[in-house]
């Protein structure tokens, strides 16, 4: 019987009914206060040490790639710096620019339309189980026809313009966005409907106070993933006979057998999917997450 | 303020083979108003049914529940038919109230834990539709009641679980509930960490005056914290014994001669229950 081991004559009487503020939280404030300061500490600490881990990989790459062309002739494995070097080309030469703006106007596009249709049906599939068994065929089919099919049927239908490029994206990223959200809103939590209804929540505030935010770390790995597969397929939609774009580009370097220029398109692309990941959707993440304690006790 | 009358509630629970289970089988009590109603019961009895029956998450099969009124300066409050709120003064002992306000504190915090501790309570308000004009004065009385008024803006998951259930509390109490319905709240608690919670809830709805029911298993916690303990049989549950606490709520002690002599008499009272009943 747990509730009688209180009952000891140590027990202290209760003195403190006048005072206003309970006695009880001190204690616990004091201890969370002082681990706070000592968490940003170590904070710190990690995320130099998480950039020298990071850094250290990519130097090691370059490494492999080194080892790789002493063994090649330079038309297959150019040199690192030769490449490098025609990156410092590419970039200061003036197209670069254009070139690598039309790809990524067509990813985002592409991508956005995809996170317009793929959130509200992931939701409703979520929620609605006729919705559900409606949707999930062709969602399910989405999932498993080839990139490359979608570009060849969108250049096919729209001719070779930005729409077949914007749609080529659109319908093959969005049945994986789609199932990742449908899939997160199973998993939300019913306890934090049943207080928000006795409260008498409205519906916007439901969606927007309790739904969404239960639902962020699914969408910020659908964006992931999607943006991934959407640089993918607009690579390949460019190549089908565009005249602009990252992915012309590196058929121009293909055509005169010019490992360095296919090289050296492949890594400008490279960089800036990379400044995008951490840069844009690692700063949306954290800024989205700060409410979420970093777990470390079972990571090392 | 408003207190609550249970009239002969039945409950049936769907099994998995299609027959029905009784859950409630004619429970009828009155409550306490200005006071806390224990209903204490063994584990899995029906007592949380009833309470979110009496907050409206579920329905009874049979049987009533009315919220009613007794003292006469209150205003009848009815919020979704404005036009038939009485008016402030006039006498309206015993008046049913329809749609009282209900506050809810629940077994585990069930905070919005991506907003901040004050959010979480403007969340609420904004459900029970209070002005914005009033958030701030509710917020500032209520979070430094519970002792978190520093930890305004801090995020519940950077909080103990003590200090989670204590906004939980503020929540609750915040809205100005007419009732205030806490389902076990300390139940998940450590022991020092419930002890003191109990302590500070007793002493808040005191100085509040506030209308609560409270569900528990806990025998102690019944007798600490309820001015009036209405026992409950294991399911299918009927009401054994209706006992109204003979201490005051500020004068009750965990070590006082007359507390564990209450204590005892309920203990006593619900063992035999469980000894009938075979549990």
């Amino acid at each position: 019987m747990s509730s009688l081991d209180s009952i000891t004559p140590a027990e202290p009487a209760r003195q403190d009914h006048a005072i206003p503020v309970p006695t009880g939280a001190g204690s616990d404030l004091l201890s969370t206060q002082s681990s706070f300061r000592r968490a940003r500490a170590n904070a710190k600490k990690e995320t130099l040490k998480n950039l020298a881990l990071r850094v250290a990989s990519v130097i090691a790459l370059v490494f492999i790639w080194w080892l790789l062309s002493l063994f090649f002739p330079p038309s297959l494995v150019p040199k690192p710096w030769d490449t490098f070097a025609e990156v410092g080309v590419i970039v200061t030469s003036g197209n670069f620019f254009t070139e690598m703006g039309a790809t990524l106007r067509r990813v985002l596009v592409g991508f956005g339309l995809a996170m317009i249709v793929s959130i509200p049906l992931g939701i409703f599939m979520g929620t609605l189980r006729s919705l559900e068994s409606f949707f999930e065929p062709p969602v399910i089919l989405g999932l498993t026809m080839p990139g490359l099919i979608w570009a060849v049927l969108a250049i096919m239908f729209f001719g070779l313009n930005e729409t077949s490029a914007y749609a080529a994206v659109a319908v093959t990223i969005a049945p994986m966005l789609a199932i990742s959200i449908w899939q997160g809103t199973k998993s939300i939590d019913k306890d934090l409907i049943d207080m928000s209804n006795v409260f008498h929540a409205g519906a916007w505030s439901k969606v927007v106070d309790v739904i969404l935010p239960q639902l962020i770390s699914h969408i910020l790995a659908a964006i992931r993933y999607g943006l991934g597969l959407a640089w993918k397929v607009v690579v390949v939609v460019e190549m089908f006979g565009f005249s602009n774009g990252v992915g012309y580009q590196v058929v121009r370097g293909f055509n005169v057998f010019s490992m360095k220029a296919v090289l050296a398109w492949t890594i400008t692309f490279l960089v800036v999917m990379i400044v995008i990941e951490f840069g844009l959707i690692g700063w949306l993440e954290r800024s989205v997450t700060r409410w979420r304690p970093r777990v470390q006790a079972w990571r090392r | 303020m408003a207190y609550v009358c249970v009239d002969r509630a039945v409950k049936f629970f769907p099994r998995e083979d299609g027959s029905q289970m009784l859950v409630l089988d004619g429970v009828s009590f009155d409550a306490t108003e200005h006071g806390i109603t224990c209903l204490l019961g063994p584990s899995g009895c029906g007592k949380s049914t009833l309470l979110n029956a009496i907050a409206g998450l579920e329905k009874l099969d049979q049987g009533e529940i009315e919220f009613r009124v007794s003292s006469p300066e209150c205003r009848v409050m009815d919020r979704k038919n404005p036009k038939e709120n009485s008016e402030l003064g006039a006498r309206n002992p015993e008046l049913p109230v329809r749609n009282p306000k209900l506050g809810y504190v629940f077994q585990d915090p069930r905070l919005l834990n991506w907003k901040r501790v004050e959010d979480n309570l403007v969340f609420a308000f904004k459900g029970m539709k209070i002005p914005r004009e009033s958030w701030q004065g509710l917020l500032e009385k209520y979070l430094s009641l519970v002792g978190l008024l520093s930890f305004r803006k801090q995020y519940p998951l950077y909080l103990s679980g003590g200090m989670r259930q204590r906004v939980g509390l503020a929540r609750g109490l915040a809205i100005e509930p007419e009732i205030l319905l806490m389902d076990e709240p300390f139940s998940k608690l450590d022991q020092l960490t419930a002890r003191q919670l109990r302590q500070d809830t007793v002493d808040i709805c005191a100085r509040l005056g506030q209308t609560t029911m409270l569900v528990t298993h806990d025998v102690e916690e019944a007798a600490y914290m309820g001015d009036r303990i209405v026992i409950f049989s294991s399911r299918p549950a009927h009401i054994v014994e209706v006992v109204d606490n003979p201490l005051e709520a500020t004068k009750r002690d965990l070590d006082d001669l007359a507390f564990i002599r209450f204590k005892k008499r309920l203990l006593q009272t619900v063992l035999k229950l469980v000894d009938q009943e075979g549990v």
